[in-house]
């Protein structure tokens, strides 16, 4: 049996350019005692604690949801200043999800979206691009990593 | 008090439509508006041979609405047949396929069950790691077995969350080394050494719950 | 349902029965058939948690949403005296869909405007019959005013009121099992169906076709209202997703150009 392969050194996060207005971000945060209210995305139970665990020690308020249905459901009942957004989800994927999102008016359909995905090719973030996502981010993603750019997503201070 | 009327609805009420032959509904899949596929993809499942009426559809339509109808049919045929039909778009670049695709088998858990072991030794990272998802929906014992031994060999990290995914709702304790193992084995992947770590605990703490 | 601390052995007692019930040795082992929704396994959890319970505005958040907001946007479109189809399904013993009409006589200033339809359907032709005879006891009509029972119900006797005649014969009771297509098509199309708790039963197959029925049944534009705990995030992804106040609806896209 040859040696495992040793775990490839973590793509760069691809960054697309921020091609919708956002609105007002700080007003959310302002309604919830100052946290930022991130919501995480992903049919994946364990991938929605890894992110919950790592946001929450960074000092933001989490709400999840399993697909893109319910995240629209969450979106249209609450404010939140960063969606991260898997692909791969049932009933609604992630790029519909996005392309459904960004036809809604503001300010839930400006939230500043990071999707997540397994895949690294250049005509996966040009999709996720073209369906309304800002950023993009390999998986596995490093909890710091995350934190980082919901961070900057969010205006959250450093 | 003011009466509610009971209205005449003829003009509401659809005219039941005559039963179409195969024919007739293969031509109305390829040729048909939205509303006339959508009708015909949902008549074809008890048409004689619904599934080739589905399967030639499926390849054609670009209707999200469509073909969610087509893989409701394909799903309510339920052969093996029908999910080999199905399984081809779990490689789909477009996403919503993809989805379409893995919810239309998920309704179907009998039919899948025997595909599961070879497309969880597929040549496409992206087909095993969906494929993990379809032993969630096949009884504990065997997606446990397939899923361990998928886990053994496997050198793609995504892929081994999706089973561990899996793994920590229905495993067992039996599990335990080989999980220890993979963490060992992607130890500079931090979600799968997370999740390693919570699907432990999880089952862990079903083992002590055991009647 | 929010399950605290305090109802840990609640909760553990009740799964411990379906364990026994169904000769799980492990929870792992009952979840797993618990997922293959074998012989009704859903349903007979879901019983365990719930009383299963019906009576008159139930949900009345949903009815003010119906006359507040869904009917207002259905006659944007609409001439006077056109129709308006309310569809209950499941209607059970008939609370909903008398409801319903009570509802609108008493809340919604153009009834008298609009043709006005409400059917009521189920499966099960006992609770069907016990509708159209429209009897109900004290439990049912909890949350009705002694006014709003004084004008539209018949007190039979200490336990027992029945709707009056006129409001009796203006819901419409069919039989109707929501999977079969051969039974929803004659209902027709409708402006808005209530559809509650009945879904989350379903096994994947029988919920996509369900739903796939009840768009059928809606006209472009048209509303369905799920039960409270409910979401189509779990059942189809047919509909739009529409939030009035704090209730969450969903409607069947209207027509684009092809």
């Amino acid at each position: 049996m040859t040696a495992p392969e040793a775990f490839p050194s973590e793509a760069r996060p691809r960054e697309l350019e921020l091609g919708v207005d956002t609105g007002s971000r700080d007003e959310t945060a302002s309604k919830h005692g100052g946290r930022k209210r991130i919501l995480v995305v992903d049919d994946a139970a364990l991938m929605r604690a890894y992110y919950r665990q790592a946001l929450e020690r960074a000092g933001f308020e989490v709400e999840e949801a399993l697909n893109g249905l319910e995240a629209l459901e969450k979106l249209l009942m609450q404010a939140f200043d960063v969606a991260i957004v898997d692909v791969n989800m049932p009933q609604m994927d992630g790029m519909t999800f996005l392309r459904a999102l960004r036809a809604r008016e503001l300010p839930a359909g400006g939230i500043p979206a990071l999707v997540t995905s397994t895949e690294a090719g250049e005509q996966d973030v040009a999709a996720a691009r073209n369906a309304g996502a800002n950023y993009y981010l390999v998986k596995p993603v490093a909890q710091q990593t995350l934190v980082d750019y919901v961070a900057m997503l969010s205006g959250a201070a450093p | 008090m003011p009466l509610i009327r009971k209205p005449q609805t003829a003009g509401l009420v659809q005219p039941d439509a005559p039963a179409k032959s195969q024919g007739e509904l293969a031509k109305t899949l390829r040729e048909g508006s939205i509303d006339e596929r959508w009708n015909a993809a949902r008549a074809a499942a008890g048409a004689a041979d619904g599934l080739t009426l589905l399967r030639d559809a499926l390849s054609g339509e670009s209707h999200p609405r469509v073909r969610e109808a087509i893989f409701t049919g394909l799903a309510r045929i339920g052969t093996v047949g029908s999910a080999e039909a199905v399984v081809p778009f779990l490689r789909s670049d477009d996403s919503n396929l993809r989805t379409g695709a893995l919810d239309a088998l998920r309704a179907m858990p009998a039919a899948v069950a025997g595909l599961i072991p070879s497309l969880l030794k597929d040549d496409d990272a992206d087909v095993r790691l969906l494929s993990c998802e379809l032993a969630r929906h096949q009884p504990a014992a065997d997606a446990g077995r397939m899923l361990a031994e998928l886990l053994a060999g496997e050198r793609e990290a995504n892929v081994c969350a999706a089973a561990i995914e899996v793994l920590a709702e229905t495993g067992g304790p039996e599990l335990l080394p080989l999980l220890e193992q993979c963490a060992a084995r992607f130890s500079n992947d931090p979600f799968l050494v997370f999740a390693v770590g919570a699907a432990a605990q999880r089952i862990g703490s079903q083992a002590m719950n055991r009647g | 349902m929010v399950f605290t601390e305090a109802r840990r052995y609640y909760v553990e007692r009740r799964i411990a029965d379906r364990m026994a019930a169904t000769a799980s040795r492990t929870f792992a082992d009952y979840f797993s058939y618990l997922r293959q929704e074998v012989h009704g396994e859903v349903e007979q959890i879901i019983n365990a948690f719930t009383v299963n319970e019906t009576y008159f505005y139930r949900e009345d958040h949903q009815l003010e949403c119906l006359t507040r907001d869904l009917l207002r946007e259905r006659i944007q479109d609409r001439t006077a005296g056109g129709p308006i189809r309310i569809w209950s399904a499941p209607c059970s013993t008939g609370e909903e869909p008398y409801s319903i009409a009570i509802w609108l006589l008493e809340n919604w200033p153009q009834v008298d405007t609009y043709d006005i339809e409400i059917i009521g359907s189920d499966i099960d032709t006992r609770v069907l019959e016990a509708a159209a005879a429209g009897i109900f006891g004290k439990r049912a009509l909890m949350r009705l005013t002694p006014q709003l029972i004084a004008t539209y119900f018949r007190q039979l006797d200490e336990e027992r009121w029945q709707i009056l005649d006129d409001l009796r014969g203006s819901v419409q009771f069919s039989r109707v099992n929501i999977v079969e297509t051969r039974e929803t098509r004659p209902q027709g199309r409708f402006d808005v169906i209530f559809c509650r708790n009945v879904l989350i039963y379903f096994d994947d197959e029988s919920r996509r076709v369900a739903a796939e029925n009840l768009y059928d049944n809606l006209l472009p534009g048209g509303y369905i209202c799920l039960g409270h705990t409910e979401s189509m995030s779990r059942i189809s992804p047919l509909f739009e997703v529409c939030r009035y106040s704090d209730a969450i609806v969903y409607r069947k896209p209207r027509e684009k150009r092809a």
